[in-house]
């Protein structure tokens, strides 16, 4: 049997600590040790970018990383966007231009954008395209993708931004 | 039903919130105490004899808690059933093979499921599969069409002494007459090849038997949890009334999830019993990539016959059709393209013909489109190629062929797939037209705007291209409405959804006819112990058949509180209105009672209800239409096409559809545009390569390329409006319409763009690098 | 999967039959084989570990079949090869032509790929194949000059 290893590791603001495999994914880890199952898994070879989370404020894969790379970081998941019954205006902004059908997709897009959108707060639609063209998504054809994104930053005129995940 | 409040407008999604915020549940989200994991070991192998498999070893793995193969399974194994019989055609040959839980004497397709390994986790599952040895012996694999057919070939299927799978001829009209006096006949070949629905969230099964209650539970990523219930409780021996299948939140459906008992879905429950612990499976992508089933690999040998003018005297067709390992769906899909071929056009005689072709590839069930886009691509290049040769227009060689809009209802005379005859209930194909045209700016475009591009060295091209399609077909969906105590408003259908909007799109409904909010309304879907009969979500036709099924219930219901109201307001029912979440006396509005209290009035503890009435505010109401509707439409684009490196970009995507009547415009919209996308990547991007063994060659998001947010543009859109008759709503359906004539548009917009070449398109996909061999191909000949 | 080609190789092709004939420096024409035994006269059996892509070390079991010996000059050898990441088989041939001091082998394969080799890692066999094949005969080729005591081919 392969060896366990002890990790320390801060999801959505709380520590926590698990026994895990050293082959188990972050992803796993974080559906299934933490039940946290927001963050979906589409392809497990890090092309459909469902299962992207933040790792210290940075879009990843979580199903390209193992959850013991993930000791001693702090990973965001959707689960903490939302601010008890209010969404992020992110995904407000979603909810508002029709940017989601299925839904499978959605989280994914969600923190793939927000570190984007932090360091490029008025992109073009050309830029948010770009943005966009790591994630996969089957229904939406991401047209109301992108008009979420472009309601978002029109939205986020002037600093309201504060550290952690951005509001 | 009249546009007002919520019926017709675009209101955001009821069931966005929970999907925003990771709290919807999927299949692979449910977790349950004591848990266990299959995995499932697949045939490398496409064709190959079975001696045995040794599991012994795996067997002893630590954390495997058991391992079956075909043996294992005694009686239950046994062939699924043939889920669609074929349609009563006058000398149709049909032969039945459908797929099997695990293979046992014969692999037929590369990923064909072997043995099924249960562990404490999927890792240890996984593992396990490493120590499994499968003794085989290969035989030559089935993968070409026509060699398929050829005498001496391999037999996927030996008891039939053919490949064939069905043969299927239906004609109307004397095309051998209509050929005779044509002043020209255009002969082509066409093909068309497979694809894979890649919805984002892959199959899964969650199976729970509960000793205690003596129920099973079952988790499905299906698009039809009522048929699943009833099939796996005769399968299992058990009652309807001890299987509940949960169709949850689903990632996507686009067709695969519609086929019916998969293996994994037959076997998970079974486990589940036996084991008396609860079974998970997901599938992972490269499972998904053999193991759910896919579309769409044909070969047309297509001939149009028409006057000089360019009406059309008749069309003849030859094709086959790749049904894969097995046939479990039946015909569907050809039979689509067989009626779908004749498109919005009047067909004086029409003489087509298929044949359905086993090979060892994974199982052809419809995907979003299901055949239809292949009738549309034959046609409508046949159209075009008619044009060219003719020196007429390509716009109006359709409009001449159009049937008009006082024509309907209009009958093709031939039988479509949901065993009615083809009649086309209501359309606007002109309007259709000039709609489109005008938007993408045709007239100017080919006017001036090309022939100026062109003497600036730049190759752009316009397609515009028409369709219809078969939608909104029966037999039957049904929904229950209830009145809660509370207010607020319940509704009960038995159709999956995977993203369609129904959760708000059929709250506006029944909002609207009991005038409450639409926030009031919870709409539950896909819950066979909610509600238990019905067929499921396939053929575009959630809205139109479920959808009526609300609305006729919501009516019920609404009869049920004018005729409580009347009694308890002391008035007659016709001097009441519903509104407000109340029912209220038209002239005195502030006498009136709420709906939640006239639920509990009609639900009371003493007293008693009055005979031939019932209890509550609720109503049951089913709607199976006489037959299918015809929902139609118009895609018009803008391609540039640089032809030294076959690089297409398309500027500009114009879609003119009509769906009937709207529910929500803002889900049919995108709706539309997801359609679009899925068809760009059929057209360009997507295709599964197989080799000569049956190998997919493709088997990842790496080298099977999904359209981005890059690929894609956003599609302008407008409607026309021509109601059904067929169902009181007026609506249409429009699932899988954007996918539908997309490969006929880019065939014929990439073309205009190279027409310099000279090439001809008459395939799809058309990958990058197919374009640039053609373009290669065109100038070595030049 | 077709592989072929040409190669010069010093010795007549009696030594290199010779050599071709041994396990040992058959391994060494073989890039990946960790264990190569001599099952019966005709017949090798060992394993091989390849890396492909995303598939970082198939190890496949191998069974090479001689068939249609015809010493020095040519043989066939039916391949087998099966493992967890897939399987491969197909036939080989290698024809030995005298060439002046030396000899011009000439070698071809058609060999079918099947399971998560072929499914995911496509777009690389034929890089790899190319490789692995260059790295086999420069193998050979330094063990011929090395028994023959001169310079490399």
């Amino acid at each position: 049997m392969i060896g366990q290893h002890t990790i320390g590791v801060t999801v959505n603001g709380v520590a926590q600590e698990r026994s895990v495999e050293p082959r188990l994914l972050l992803s796993d880890f974080l559906r299934h040790e933490l039940g946290l199952t927001g963050t979906h898994v589409g392809c497990e070879h890090g092309v459909c970018g469902a299962c992207t989370v933040l790792l210290d404020g940075e879009a990843v894969r979580s199903c390209l990383i193992f959850a013991v790379q993930a000791a001693g970081h702090e990973i965001t998941t959707v689960e903490a966007l939302s601010d008890g019954g209010e969404l992020h205006p992110l995904q407000q902004a979603f909810h508002e231009a029709h940017a989601l059908q299925c839904g499978f997709c959605t989280p994914g897009f969600l923190l793939s954008l927000l570190p984007y959108l932090r360091e490029h707060p008025h992109p073009s639609e050309a830029e948010i395209r770009v943005a966009l063209s790591g994630n996969l998504c089957r229904c939406t054809g991401y047209a109301n993708i992108v008009a979420a994104v472009q309601r978002y930053a029109a939205q986020q005129g002037v600093g309201s931004r504060e550290s952690g995940v951005e509001r | 039903m009249k546009t007002s409040r919520y019926f017709g407008a675009s209101v955001p999604r009821l069931e966005d919130a929970r999907l925003l915020t990771g709290r919807a549940l999927f299949v692979d989200d449910v977790q349950l105490p004591a848990m266990l994991h299959a995995a499932f070991l697949r045939s490398d192998e496409a064709h190959a004899r079975l001696n045995g498999i040794d599991v012994a070893a795996a067997r002893k793995r630590p954390g495997v808690i058991a391992v079956f193969t075909a043996h294992d399974l005694g009686d239950y194994w046994k062939p699924g059933p043939l889920l669609v019989p074929p349609p009563p055609i006058e000398g149709l040959v049909f032969n039945t093979a459908t797929q099997v839980p695990l293979a046992r004497d014969k692999i037929r397709h590369a990923g064909e499921p072997l043995a099924l390994v249960i562990a404490e986790s999927r890792y240890l599952a996984e593992d396990a599969l490493e120590d499994i040895a499968v003794d085989l012996v290969p035989l030559p694999a089935v993968t070409d069409l026509e060699a398929a057919l050829a005498e001496g070939s391999a037999l996927v299927h030996e008891q039939f002494g053919s490949n064939l799978a069905a043969h299927v001829h239906q004609s109307t009209g004397d095309y051998a007459a209509a050929r005779a006096t044509a002043h020209l006949v255009l002969a082509r070949r066409f093909h068309y090849d497979r694809g894979a629905a890649a919805a984002l969230e892959n199959r899964g099964v969650v199976a729970q038997w509960d000793p205690r209650a003596e129920e099973l539970t079952v988790w499905d990523t299906t698009q039809a949890p009522i048929p699943i219930r009833n099939g796996l409780a005769a399968m299992l021996g058990l009652r309807e009334s001890q299987v509940r299948v949960i169709a949850p939140f689903i990632g996507g459906g686009f067709g695969p999830k519609i086929m019916m008992y998969y293996p994994e879905e037959v076997l998970l429950p079974w486990a589940a019993m036996r084991l008396g612990r609860p079974v998970k499976w997901i599938e992972d992508r490269r499972e998904n990539f053999y193991a759910t089933t896919q579309e769409r690999a044909q070969i047309h040998d297509a001939e149009l016959a028409v006057t000089k003018d360019g009406s059309i005297l008749g069309v003849r067709d030859r094709f086959l059709h790749d049904t894969g390992a097995y046939d479990p769906y039946g015909l569907t899909v050809p039979i689509n393209s067989q009626c779908t071929l004749l498109g919005p056009y009047v067909v004086p005689s029409y003489d087509s013909e298929f044949t359905a072709v086993f090979t060892n590839k994974p199982i052809v069930t419809p995907v979003r489109g299901a055949g239809r886009q292949h009738g549309v691509f034959v046609m409508e290049r046949l159209l075009d190629f008619a044009a060219r040769e003719l020196g007429i227009d390509r716009v109006e060689i359709r409009r001449r062929n159009y049937i008009q809009p006082e024509a309907f209802p209009y009958d093709h005379r031939i039988l479509f797939q949901d065993f009615r005859p083809l009649v086309y209930d209501s359309g606007n194909y002109p309007a259709a037209l000039a709609k489109a045209a005008e938007l993408i700016g045709y007239e100017s475009f080919v006017r001036e705007k090309q022939p100026r591009l062109r003497r600036e060295g730049k190759h752009t091209g316009l397609g515009i291209v028409s369709y219809i399609e078969g939608t909104g077909i029966g037999p039957y969906e049904g929904a229950r409405v209830t009145v809660e105590p509370s207010g607020s408003v319940r509704v009960a259908t038995g159709v999956g959804t995977q993203g369609q909007g129904h959760f708000t799109t059929f709250a506006q409904i029944v909002a609207e006819v009991l005038g409450v909010e639409l926030e009031q309304v919870q709409v539950s879907t896909g819950d066979t112990r909610e509600f238990g009969w019905g067929t499921g979500t396939f053929a575009s036709r959630g809205a139109v058949v479920a959808g009526s099924a609300c609305y006729a219930a919501a009516l019920k219901v609404r009869e049920k509180i004018l005729s409580l109201g009347a009694a308890l307001l002391g008035v007659s029912a016709g001097e009441l209105v519903v509104t407000e979440g109340s029912v209220r006396v038209r002239e005195v509005p502030d006498r009136g009672i709420s709906l939640g209290e006239l639920a509990r009035k009609a639900n009371p503890l003493r007293g008693a209800v009055t005979p031939g009435t019932e209890p509550g505010l609720e109503a049951t109401a089913y709607f199976g239409p006489d037959r299918g509707n015809a929902a139609s439409g118009v895609h018009a684009m803008l391609v540039e096409v640089d032809p030294e490196t076959a690089a297409v970009v398309i500027k500009r995507y114009v879609v003119v559809h009509d769906c009937g009547t709207v529910i929500n415009p803002m889900v049919v919209e995108a709706q539309v545009q997801g359609g679009v996308a899925h068809g760009i990547g059929n057209a360009f991007y997507e295709q599964l390569i197989f080799d000569a063994n049956g190998q997919l060659l493709n088997a990842s998001f790496m080298d099977y390329l999904l359209p981005t947010a890059l690929d894609v543009p956003t599609v302008e859109l407008a409607h026309i409006e021509t109601p059904s008759p067929l169902n009181p709503l007026g609506t249409k359906g429009v699932g899988e319409a954007g996918a539908i004539p997309t490969g006929a548009a880019f065939a014929q917009a990439v073309e205009d763009a190279l027409a310099d070449t000279g090439i001809e398109i008459s395939e799809i996909p058309l990958s990058p690098n197919r374009l640039f061999e053609l373009l290669a191909a065109a100038r070595g000949a030049a | 999967m077709i592989v072929e080609g040409i190669y010069p190789l010093p010795g007549t092709p009696a030594v290199i039959w010779d050599l071709l004939m041994d396990p040992e420096v058959l391994a060494k024409a073989m890039p990946g084989t960790k264990e190569l035994v001599r099952a019966a006269p005709d017949r090798y059996e060992g394993v091989m570990r390849v890396g492909i892509g995303p598939i970082t070390a198939a190890e496949f079991a191998l069974t090479i079949t001689l068939l249609e010996l015809q010493p020095p000059l040519s043989y066939s050898m039916q391949i087998e090869g099966a493992g967890r990441f897939g399987f491969t088989r197909g036939t080989a041939k290698v024809e030995l032509a005298p060439n002046g001091a030396g000899t011009v082998m000439h070698y071809s394969a058609d060999l079918q790929v099947g399971g998560k080799i072929a499914a995911v890692g496509q777009r690389l066999l034929d890089s790899v194949s190319k490789l692995l094949t260059r790295q086999g005969l420069e193998a050979l080729n330094r063990e011929l000059t090395a028994r023959l005591g001169g310079e490399p081919a």
